[in-house]
């Protein structure tokens, strides 16, 4: 697979959590300044798994929703708060203290490791501030397992409930196959 | 959580990428790779921003593999085909429907992410059938 060369890094972003989204569109308005230019490409990580490949070929579309990537142009991602990090390095209004990032003291960088910290509290929140797409959050979850032990003890369904999408339960539309329409599927 | 830079590809130890065991299929090939084939199909309507889609994704390689030739397992990412999405009702991902000659024989909302589960879910429906035969 051909990678695509980017002069700049790009900021890749869940646009199917509310959450992400906002934070996406902020770095995208902070990153222009005022003759319009950019030191960071912010975009959307969309469905299509081959394009993300064609953009870092160790890129996998499952990786890039659990987590944020920053792709670099020589061809590194950066994960995590470490992508944050980078991220903060290239706005102009954050430029200023991101540089307290890469302090290390004997090896050891205590501003990055609380940023670690921070963007692995937020990922676990999302869901809490409308994410339609990440799931339960960590917190809730000892409230989810007594749930289901309750609903095992009176004979419920122990299997954990689906991610519900913001799709509507539209009328069933048969597809149809050289004209003819379908015949009703069986009632489970 | 993971915080890292990556120089290099992923070693063993990472999780390799997204395989193409399973196939996606569109609103536009959807009637002649499920619809019209012969032999039992089981569908995974999901979408990539899904948390409980990705746990599943690779109980259900390891499933598509066991369960081939006899039985043949797609998806259809319901963030693209949403019209497709709601022509089959899907209120939640990942939901599994097992079609069997044109007809939906079978529908998991949410299964385990484990094999046991997924593969009771993807091939109890034509047992039933068969037997029902």
């Amino acid at each position: 697979m051909m990678m695509q060369k980017q002069p700049k890094p790009i900021l890749l972003f869940n646009d199917e959590c509310a959450v992400c989204r906002h934070i996406g569109h902020w770095v995208q308005r902070s990153a222009q300044s005022k003759s319009g230019a950019t030191n960071i490409i912010v975009q959307p990580i969309g469905d299509d798994p081959e394009r993300l490949r064609s953009l870092n070929p160790d890129l996998d579309i499952w990786d890039a929703y659990e987590t944020i990537h920053v792709l670099m142009p020589d061809g590194s991602m950066k994960l995590g708060g470490e992508a944050v990090a980078e991220v903060l390095r290239d706005l102009p209004n954050t430029r200023w203290f991101a540089w307290s990032f890469a302090t290390s003291i004997f090896g050891f960088r205590p501003f990055q490791v609380i940023l670690n910290v921070a963007y692995a509290i937020l990922a676990d929140v999302r869901p809490l501030f409308g994410c339609e797409s990440c799931g339960k959050p960590i917190v809730l979850r000892p409230i989810q397992w007594v749930t289901k032990w309750v609903k095992t003890l009176f004979g419920g369904s122990p299997h954990p409930s689906p991610h519900f999408s913001s799709l509507s339960a539209a009328r069933r539309r048969p597809l149809a196959i050289s004209g003819k329409p379908l015949p009703q599927a069986r009632a489970l | 959580m993971i915080n890292e830079t990556l120089d290099h590809p992923r070693e063993t130890s990472l999780r390799p990428l997204s395989s193409d065991k399973i196939k996606t299929v569109t609103a536009s090939t959807f009637p002649r790779l499920v619809l019209e084939a012969e032999g039992p199909i089981a569908v995974e309507f999901m979408s990539y921003g899904c948390a409980h889609c990705r746990a599943i994704e690779p109980v259900l390689e390891q499933v598509a593999e066991m369960v081939k030739p006899q039985e043949r397992i797609f998806r259809v990412n319901i963030a693209v085909e949403q019209e497709l999405a709601g022509s089959y009702q899907i209120e939640g991902t990942p939901t599994l429907i097992m079609f069997l000659n044109q007809n939906e024989v079978g529908r998991v909302e949410g299964p385990s992410p484990t094999v046991s589960s997924v593969l009771t879910a993807v091939t109890q429906p034509f047992e039933s059938g068969a037997e029902a035969n």
